[in-house]
Order: structure tokens, then C-alpha cells, then sequence
């Protein structure tokens, strides 16, 4: 059984860090196909097939919520891509009446994939997003100097809609003193308390999602105008509140 | 609702929609930069730590069950397991069960009277005194117990010396707590079905019968006199009421020719043999103080005692006069037991 003493150990490391996570699923991504297989009856086509990245979406939240209490990882993580599977069939029926891509057309000349007119691929398109990349580099650059990551704080973002607004009501608050902001592109550390006094929100709040309050403001820093169009419309609403 | 795809990952990818918030997804073929619009979000849980704490938790709990339920047992053994068991009765009977320390950890009624008796009174870790204390007051109350009546007191106890304690400590109090209210006969016994305890039934009489000066007890030999725990044939049970005497050594029968300097309150003519007393009995009337002239005199006495004999020669808790001293009235009794055996007309020869 010291396979499944490896695993574990694997698994628990993969918990903490990113990188062993990424290195994981390349271990098992054999594993992780097979069992796709076993859903599609047959084989996926990586590139092609979405579900193969669903499956190894599955893999990733079997890391994360696996403890020893639940038996076997392996049995554990193929239970949960299944799962997923399922939702994912589920949804994409519901939506759609299933065509593959790959059928001919009726002519018989050409697959249906290649008749679809990519809306989103013209060449504007294709520049502003390499633009968003680049805000995006600069962006993750910017918080690796807080020590944070986007999957931290993708892990860091508050759930409930309710905490959500209260970082937003903190970031107006900011917005409107950008010597805080300042203050935060110096100190590389979040002005917790003046935040907390100037906008009222609880000092609990802004501590637990301390990652996720650095990556908002940054984003109001100079700089980051896509992204901020992005949010523009609902960051709006809130300000106007 | 659309997404910014913010980084890209073998697994998945971290999405930042419109309303501010990061999550992460299916990396369906994403691109940095990307827009998307129906990404496949992953199911975020948080409990991770939780489940060292959890073990921890429900493992000191476990510890934790097991003390109390070995402490439970043995406080309740200590404390509440029933030890002894002391029988009131009055009419209605109750038993009132004691812990090891002597306290009161439940009681019962016996018999019907018993449990209207005992209905809705808690008696849970009273001292025995105050339970009996209390039980009288409530007899008394519903009009179970009256003037003259009788309480007697059956204490089962694997411990003899407990009980000997016990037995004076009841004894002792319900005089006390009935002096000047009332006058009441207090019996003691052993066991369930008491073997007579003690000699002495003292009363809480108030105005015992003046004559009665107790004098110590002329020697007459009374196998079943005194302190004996002797087999008597004792009963628990109800007790007639009345002043005690079922015509024993009541004053009554002191009539004047029968007074007796020993025999304060009882007027009974003495044996002749066996009565140094029965000098005095001569003095007061005719008889030579021996008597069977003297019982035969005094017939109704006669009768009476016959029935207050006839049950045995042993004492019995009925029979106990009110304000007799203790051991002249059993010789009394005994003499006149005796007596009857052998002089009485009625019942013998």
C-alpha cells in the first residue's frame, strides 16, 4: 500500500501549492482521461473535447476537499469527475439539442464546426484581448510583490453577495482617497485600519479576504483600464449607492 | 454575464466576471485575456483544517463520556442507591428509603393511605428526622393521625448498628417534635415485620397520667420485658388508636383501691408470690394485694386485659399505654398474663 501513502502525500502538498497541484494533474492525466473515456465511451480528444478539461477541472476539486477520512483518493477523484460529467452533459443538453461539430454538413463538403462563424474571433478582438493579457500580466507581477497569487485570491473571494458589497463599499472609499491607494503601492500592505474607519466596513471582513481587498484595489491603480471597463457597469451601481 | 479569463492552468482557470468577484473554472481551451461566457465553475469547499480538530474533538468528548458515566455510577451507588428502609406507619404505611449516609433518597406509600399520604411530596435528600417530621404533620393534617394515635417506626437496614442509631434518632425527634401537640406512641421496630425493638415506649404525652411517677420496676422477672429485640411478635400494621392502652395500665384502673405505689399508673392487682409490690396492693383494698379476689374484682379489668392478652404474651405494639413507664407496665402486663393463665377462670383449668 505504499501507493497510497504516496498519493496522499501528494495530494496534501498539492493542497498548499499550486504548483505541486499542476503537477499532479500531469501525473494523472492519464488517469484522469481514462476515466473521461469511461464516461464518453470513448476515447477524448484532448483539445477537443471539453469534457477532458472538465474532468481535470474535477481532479483539481477532488484535490482540494479530499481528506483521509474519504477512503481512497483515486476512488474519491473518479467518483467526483463523473459527477461533474453528468452536470456538465445535464447543462449542455438543456441548452442545445447535442450536434457534434464533427457531422457533415448537408451538403456532405464540410463539418458543421467549420461553417460557425466565430463571432468573437475577429481581428479587434483578437488584439484587445492580447492588450488584456498584458494588464493581466502586469496585474499578477503587481500582487506577486504582496506575496498573493490570482488563485489565491480566487480561493480568497468572498461567496456571500453580502460580503461582496462590503469590499465594494470599501473600495469606493478608496477610490475617493486615492492616498490610500498610494499608500498601498508603498507600503506593499493593505491599509486595513484606515480602511475600516473610513468606510465603516468591519475590520473582521476586510482581514479574511485581505488577498482579494489587495487585488481590487490594485485594480484601480493606474493602468488597468480593460479590466476596469470589464467591471465598470456594476461597479457603477454600487458607487452610485 | 461575461469573464475575463485571468490565468489559465492545467486543471482550470481563474475568471474574474463582471461584479468584481475571481473564480475558478474548467479551463475549456481558455486563453489569457480571453472573454468567455459560459464557463464551467468549480465547486469551491472550504473545511480543510477541520477535520484534525474534529478527531481531537470527538476523542476528547469519548474520554470525557466514560468519566462521567463512571462517576455517574458510583455517586449514584453513594448517594441515591437505596441502603435502608425505614416503614412509617400510622394507618397508612410509607417507606421511606435511605442512601448509605442516612438521608432520604425516596418515598413510597405501602398501602392506599400511604401513597395519598405521600402523593406529591419530595422528599429527596432530607434527613430522615425531617422527613418523618414532615410526614406527620401531613397525617395529622389529612386527619390520618389524632390525638393518641400511634407511630411506629420499621427500620430494615443490613447494619444493625445504623439501625440502633436510627431507631433513637426517630424516636427522639418525633417525641420532640410532638410534645405538647399531642399525645402519640412511638413504637421502633426491626425489619420490615419489626421484632420489637425497645422496651420503652415513651410518649410525647403531656399530661401523662399524673399518678404516674415511674417507679422503677418491681422485680418482676419479665422474660419478655424490656430492651429484648426479642422475638416478639410484633406487627407492623395499623395500630388502633386510643389512648394507647388497650386497657392496659390506663389510670382508669387505678381505681383507688388498686393504687399502687409501684405500679403508678397501672392499678393491677399484683401477684402475690412473685409482687413485693403487692403490699402495697394490699393496702389499698381488700385484696391481700395477690390476687386473683383482686382480678376477679375487678372484672371489667378482668376482661379487658383478657383481651389485651389474648394475643400473646409477648408485647405487642398495640398494646402500649400511653403514659406508662416502660418496664413496670410490661411486668404488669406480664403478671397479668400470668396471671391469666393460671387464675384466670376464663381461660384456664
Amino acid at each position: 500500500m505504499n501507493d497510497e501513502q504516496t498519493i496522499i502525500q501528494q495530494v496534501y502538498a498539492a493542497k498548499e501549492n499550486i504548483q505541486a497541484a499542476d503537477q499532479l494533474i500531469g501525473t494523472y492525466m492519464p488517469f484522469i482521461k481514462a476515466e473521461t473515456a469511461k464516461f464518453l465511451k470513448r476515447l477524448p480528444i484532448e483539445g477537443h473535447d471539453d469534457e477532458l478539461s472538465i474532468a481535470m477541472m474535477a481532479f483539481h476539486e477532488a484535490v482540494g476537499g479530499y481528506s483521509r477520512t474519504r477512503g481512497a483518493f483515486l476512488k474519491y477523484a473518479a467518483m467526483l469527475i463523473k459527477s461533474r460529467l453528468i452536470d456538465y452533459q445535464r447543462k449542455e443538453q438543456r441548452h442545445r439539442k447535442i450536434l457534434s461539430l464533427d457531422a457533415p454538413t448537408m451538403e456532405g463538403d464540410t463539418t458543421l464546426g467549420e461553417t460557425l462563424t466565430d463571432e468573437r474571433e475577429p481581428h479587434e478582438e483578437i488584439v484587445s484581448r492580447n492588450a488584456t493579457r498584458q494588464e493581466i500580466e502586469e496585474l499578477a507581477r503587481q500582487m506577486q510583490e504582496f506575496g498573493i497569487t490570482l488563485s489565491d485570491v480566487a480561493d480568497n473571494c468572498p461567496k456571500q453577495q453580502r460580503t461582496l458589497e462590503a469590499c465594494r463599499k470599501a473600495l469606493q472609499y478608496a477610490r475617493e482617497n486615492p492616498e490610500l491607494l498610494e499608500d498601498l503601492l508603498e507600503s506593499k500592505r493593505l491599509p486595513i485600519g484606515k480602511l475600516t474607519a473610513g468606510s465603516g466596513v468591519e475590520r473582521k471582513t476586510l482581514e479574511r479576504h485581505r488577498k482579494y481587498m489587495v487585488s481590487l484595489l490594485l485594480m484601480y491603480t493606474n493602468g488597468y483600464e480593460i479590466i476596469r471597463g470589464h467591471l465598470k457597469q456594476v461597479m457603477k451601481g454600487a458607487a452610485a449607492r | 454575464m461575461s469573464y475575463i479569463v485571468m490565468e489559465c492552468h492545467p486543471g482550470y482557470a481563474v475568471l474574474l466576471d463582471e461584479e468584481g468577484r475571481f473564480l475558478k473554472a474548467a479551463n475549456l481551451h481558455y486563453e489569457v485575456g480571453q472573454t468567455v461566457t459560459n464557463p464551467v465553475l468549480m465547486q469551491q469547499k472550504p473545511a480543510k483544517q477541520r477535520h484534525i480538530l474534529r478527531w481531537a474533538g470527538s476523542g476528547i468528548a469519548a474520554v470525557a463520556a466514560c468519566l462521567l458515566l463512571i462517576f455517574g455510577i458510583s455517586f449514584y451507588q453513594e448517594y441515591m442507591a437505596p441502603y435502608s428502609s425505614i416503614y412509617l406507619t400510622i394507618n397508612p404505611e410509607v417507606r421511606m428509603d435511605l442512601n448509605h449516609h442516612g438521608l432520604v433518597v425516596g418515598v413510597y406509600g405501602t398501602n392506599e393511605d400511604g401513597e395519598k399520604l405521600v402523593e406529591g411530596y419530595d422528599a429527596r435528600g432530607k434527613e430522615k428526622t425531617t422527613v418523618a417530621d414532615e410526614l406527620i404533620d401531613r397525617a395529622i393534617e389529612m386527619g390520618f393521625l389524632s390525638e393518641g394515635g400511634q407511630v411506629s417506626f420499621s427500620i430494615d437496614s443490613p447494619d444493625d448498628i445504623l439501625f440502633q442509631e436510627y431507631g433513637i434518632e426517630l424516636r427522639s425527634e418525633v417525641e420532640e417534635y410532638l410534645k405538647g401537640r399531642m399525645t402519640i406512641t412511638v413504637a421502633v421496630f426491626q425489619g420490615k415485620y419489626g421484632y420489637e425493638a425497645n422496651t420503652s415506649s415513651s410518649s410525647t404525652a403531656s399530661a401523662s397520667s399524673s399518678g404516674s411517677s415511674q417507679p422503677p420496676a418491681s422485680s418482676k422477672p419479665s422474660s419478655s420485658a424490656s430492651s429484648s429485640s426479642g422475638p416478639a411478635k410484633g406487627q407492623t400494621g395499623s395500630l388502633p388508636q386510643g389512648s394507647g392502652d388497650s386497657g392496659y395500665g390506663d389510670s382508669n384502673y387505678g381505681d383507688s383501691r388498686y393504687t399502687s405505689s409501684n405500679d403508678a399508673s397501672v392499678s393491677r392487682p399484683v401477684r402475690p408470690s412473685s409482687a413485693p409490690s403487692s403490699s402495697g396492693n394490699s393496702s389499698s383494698g381488700q385484696k391481700p394485694g395477690n390476687s386473683d379476689s383482686g382480678y376477679d374484682d375487678s372484672d371489667k379489668n378482668e376482661t379487658n386485659s383478657d383481651d389485651g392478652e389474648d394475643d400473646s404474651g409477648y408485647d405487642s405494639p398495640e398494646s402500649r399505654p400511653a403514659s406508662q413507664a416502660g418496664d413496670s407496665e410490661y411486668e404488669d402486663e406480664n403478671d397479668r398474663d400470668e396471671d391469666d393463665d393460671e387464675e384466670d377462670e376464663d381461660n384456664d383449668d
